[in-house]
């Protein structure tokens, strides 16, 4: 049955070979020549930022730009820091961060627990149900939503930056899925030695979970941070210097509304860096959790 | 296709990272693999089997050694250019393609002067799947099938390209009982029928010496013995082969050798005239006992077991070197259950001397 | 909680409800209310919140649609929104898919190149946007010691030119339309690469790598390799990427509020970039909650049809 290879024996081997090694050493060179080219595209914008946010506006204005700059200034941090006020502004997302973290935490346990664990009527239709809202988007909520917290007179109060989204569909299917994992036994011991449910969830349940919450919990304070739309609708016209609730993100652009034209850019850049750094140092410190938190959600979708 | 492998060596940087050491996975193998014939290829798990079989299949290369294809040198060559066809252990059907597709996918990779057209592509699939018998499942795909369907498109898979050499990694060892008796008898027949040289990797020496023409038992990456299943099992060069092969294992006990007489305990178990005094490992076959109450050799009684046409001892000896002593005797012998010792003669040809250092065989006289 | 509770079934079956009332008393507030709301609005022609507090009625019909399909600025959001999603969606899709499978085929460095390309999913993007927006802004104009003004061309424009190319106005006053497009384009797939690359990357590394081999000794090009092996394993994740892409890309706002600020585009054409998300927020602020409504349920209807028929190509096109 060998018919197919008698070419082949008849071809000479050695060129063979070596053609085959002079294509993978190609492809191999081209593969990391491809993806270091993107990963110095990915990380231009941050070099960029810092490199801009320690120039002199004047060595930012150079028609030829530096790559490092030649007088390091460490004044545009100080600048931006008090023009944005975002000492005020970092106390306001971290409280808000917070709160809701911790708020939105035993929400999701307490209801992630009930569709794991307990037997009730109406337990499928209506974990369904909730499902079902996840597909709609955002903005069909913060129609009503925002006339809600009108009439309850929440504008402008941290009441209003947390409460509405406290509850997350999202995390509740993904710490029951996680539940869901914790074999039936341990459940059945524990009944066994006389655990009431709340003892088992508290004992058992959450240590076994701790990966999910945790990245929930970065997920979350990231969301806060992060947040943009609704915080602009509900806090942001009170004056910020009397109290008020503003969080980073909208101030940051609204210290800096002109993005284009005669701006200070280094010192744009450096209230950008600022508002960054807290973000990187939990991608520095916490890498591991978020990407786990959004994978899973990925394989889950 | 003769299959000839040269001081074959394979060493691996050590899977501890912390260890910078080196593994060598396969030393010095060199063995020749007759055209057109079955060879198992044998050994616990870490022995260095399956590098070996990737080694001729051209995924992974030799650290030194070389690999004859006929007259050929293939050492070098990458896998698709040896004309072989692999049988992974898990099959790796690709889940996405239908029974035909899979089978069809080698033929479409080929180029140049061996490229065939649609219609003889589907011939020779449809002629492959009729010789394993799966040629009604042709448009399911794989997790529509039961493990030994897939096993067959595996193997159909490997050879519809018409391979020099076959090989095929662990290709039992994902199916029940049943169907293992069933499907070594298939591979058996497919590889006789084909005629195609064929390899296979397995860590199940029952399986390994139902079916092949030749085995190659290995250890730790050295080949500890070569040669006919059968001859191999009667006759094994080192105490590992004979612990390795044979069910119910062979019965190992520490004797000595003393004045030409084997001595097991105080008892002179068999005359060796021509084996010089000396500390040794005894080992002696299930099969190898003959109940004789005045025999030269007593082991205390556990208990009888009667399996269908075996009757088999369970029993102890102060010096045996395994946890029971197993003999397996004829249906018509009765043994008394309540007995607590029972006395046996030694049949010559089932009894192997060892060396108590190197564990190499002592022949003698039989 | 019962101490002596040994029985599975819970003795207590409304126990459960006492766990769940938090999350359902805040579900019924913010989410099942507004989603009835939005509905009732939507559909009451030429609703206003503040004039409905004082006691205005409003007719029921289809006015509210009619009247936001005919305004041009929505049509432009529309317009902006579909040319964006169409653009980056599968633009990152297939960077996202080379990227893993280079990723995925080396040993060194692999790991640091992962943390690199995951870095800009932990970004804020009205931040990093303005980060873009200074790094294609053009004018910088400054006044020297003797008063003459030096313009400066952005560090993008200073690559294009020492390329031998010509600077181009992207974002500023005068710019042209494709050329803001170029920038959301090019800002949105780097922010999209992360999540990708992160489903795609585990997906391939869960791949059994067996199938690789069986392709090598059955001689299998690179090329065929990837078409016929890689992607079709890959294609629920590929699946999934690309629909969460076309959902998370219909309600693109926040990205251009980082490039052009809140006037949605440059100084001398604002809103031209605006979206549909922008839109109901536009309508929202001004007190047109019919119209905002009316337009959520269009965004919302547009991507349950994508998604819809998003899932019927996969379903036809995702392997197993």
């Amino acid at each position: 049955m060998a018919e197919t290879f008698n070419t082949m024996q008849e071809k000479d081997m050695g060129s063979v070979v070596s053609r085959q090694k002079v294509i993978a050493v190609l492809a191999k060179v081209l593969v990391y020549a491809f993806l270091i080219l993107m990963a110095v595209i990915v990380l231009f914008p941050f070099y960029w930022m810092i490199n801009s946010s320690l120039k002199p506006l004047e060595e930012y204005r150079l028609p030829i730009p530096t790559f490092w700059p030649h007088k390091l200034l460490l004044s545009n941090y100080v600048n931006a820091f008090n023009t944005a006020k975002l000492g005020r502004l970092f106390l306001n997302t971290l409280y808000v961060g917070v709160v809701s973290t911790l708020l939105s935490l035993v929400i999701t346990i307490l209801s992630a627990f009930a569709f794991a664990r307990l037997e009730f009527k109406g337990k499928n239709v209506l974990f369904a149900g909730l499902l079902a809202t996840m597909m709609i988007p955002g903005e069909l909520f913060t129609i009503t939503n925002y006339m809600t917290v009108t009439r309850l007179n929440w504008l402008n109060t941290y009441t209003v930056l947390i409460v509405p989204f406290l509850v997350s569909v999202f995390y509740i299917y993904l710490l029951r899925q996680n539940f869901l994992q914790i074999p039936d036994e341990l459940y059945l011991a524990a009944k066994v030695d006389g655990t009431s449910d709340f003892k088992y969830l508290c004992k058992v349940m959450i240590p076994l979970s701790l990966p999910t919450l945790i990245s929930i919990t970065i997920l979350k304070m990231m969301g806060a941070w992060n947040s943009y739309i609704w915080p602009r609708l509900v806090a942001n016209k009170d004056p910020l210097n009397n109290g008020g609730h503003r969080l980073i993100t909208n101030g940051l652009r609204n210290a800096f509304t002109q993005t284009t034209g005669e701006v200070n850019y280094p010192e744009q850049m450096a209230a950008v860096a600022l508002v960054s750094a807290p973000l990187f140092l939990v991608f520095v410190f916490l890498r591991k959790y978020i990407m786990k938190g959004v994978s899973r959600s990925g394989i889950k979708g | 296709m003769i299959v000839d492998l040269q001081n074959l060596t394979k060493v691996f940087p050590s899977r501890n990272k912390k260890e910078k050491e080196m593994v060598t996975a396969v030393s010095d193998f060199t063995f020749t693999i007759p055209d057109g014939k079955l060879v198992g290829l044998l050994g616990p798990s870490g022995c260095g089997k399956s590098t070996t079989l990737y080694m001729i299949c051209g995924l992974q290369k030799p650290s030194s050694g070389k690999i004859f294809f006929g007259d050929n040198d293939v050492t070098q060559l990458p896998p698709e250019s040896r004309g072989v066809g692999l049988v992974f252990q898990n099959y790796a059907l690709y889940p996405h393609m239908t029974v035909k597709q899979n089978i069809m996918f080698p033929l479409q990779n080929l180029k140049g002067a061996d490229k065939l057209d649609k219609d003889e592509m589907l011939k020779r699939t449809v002629e492959v799947a009729r010789i394993v018998q799966i040629d009604d499942l042709l448009e399911r795909k794989p997790n529509e099938l039961s493990g030994g369907q897939q096993q067959r498109v595996a193997i159909a898979r490997a050879l519809v390209k018409m391979p020099r050499v076959l090989l095929l990694d662990e290709p039992l060892s994902n199916l029940d009982a049943r169907l293992r008796l069933q499907t070594r008898e298939e591979i058996r027949r497919i590889q006789r029928e084909t005629g195609i040289t064929t390899v296979f990797v397995t860590h199940d020496q029952e399986e390994a010496m139902s079916i092949s023409d030749m085995i190659v038992v290995m250890k730790k990456g050295v080949v500890q013995q070569t040669g006919h299943p059968q001859d191999v099992y009667n006759s094994p060069e080192n105490l590992f082969v004979a612990k390795f092969l044979g069910t119910p294992p062979i019965n190992v006990f520490d004797a000595t050798v003393r004045s030409g007489k084997v001595y097991i305990g105080d008892e002179a178990v068999i005359d060796v005239p021509d084996v010089p005094d000396q500390e040794v490992i005894v080992g002696i076959r299930p099969e190898g006992f003959i109940v004789r109450p005045e025999g030269r050799f007593h082991c205390a009684l556990n208990g009888v077991e009667v399996m269908g046409r075996d009757v088999s001892l369970v029993m102890n000896h102060p010096a045996m070197n395994v946890p029971v002593i197993r003999a397996i005797i004829d249906a018509d012998v009765t043994v008394d259950p309540e007995a607590t010792e029972v006395g046996f003669d030694i049949k010559r040809n089932k009894i192997f001397l060892f060396e108590k250092e190197t564990e190499a065989r002592i022949f003698f006289e039989v | 909680m019962g101490g002596k509770n040994t029985m599975v079934e819970s003795r207590r079956p409304w126990m459960a409800w006492v766990y769940l009332a938090p999350a359902i008393l805040l579900l019924l507030v913010f989410t099942v209310w507004p989603i009835i709301n939005t509905f009732r609005m939507a559909f009451l022609v030429g609703y206003r919140g503040l004039e409905a507090v004082q006691g205005k009625t409003f007719p029921f019909g289809f006015g509210n649609f009619t009247k936001v399909i005919q305004f041009q600025d929505f049509l432009n959001c529309l317009r902006n929104t579909t040319l964006l999603c169409v653009i980056t969606v599968p633009l990152s899709t297939f960077l996202a898919l080379l990227i893993s499978v280079c990723l995925n085929s080396i040993k060194t460095l692999q790991k640091g190149l992962q943390t690199i390309f995951f870095l800009p999913y932990v970004t804020n993007s009205i931040a990093i946007g303005m980060v873009f927006a200074a790094m294609f802004n053009i004018v910088g104009s400054a006044h020297g010691t003797s008063n003459q003004i030096i313009i400066t061309a952005g560090i993008v424009n200073n690559i294009i030119t020492f390329f031998g190319g010509e600077p181009v106005n992207w974002i500023n006053s005068g710019s042209t339309y494709l050329a803001n497009m170029t920038v959301m384009v090019i800002y949105i797939v780097w922010n999209a690469l992360p999540f990708k690359i992160l489903i795609l990357l585990g997906g391939l590394q869960s791949v059994n790598k067996q199938y690789y081999d069986a392709a090598r000794v059955d001689g299998t090009s690179r090329r065929r390799i990837f078409t016929r092996i890689t992607v079709p394993l890959l294609s629920p994740m590929i699946a999934y990427v690309v629909i969460t892409g076309f959902i998370g890309g219909f309600k693109e706002y926040t990205s251009i509020v980082g490039v052009f600020g809140e006037k949605m585009g440059p100084a001398n054409d604002q809103g031209r970039l605006n979206t549909m998300v922008g839109f109901i927020y536009d309508a929202l602020e001004n007190n047109h909650q019919g119209r905002a409504s009316a337009a959520a349920l269009i965004l919302f209807g547009i991507i349950l049809v994508v998604t819809l028929i998003n899932l019927q190509v996969s379903k036809r096109r995702v392997h197993y």
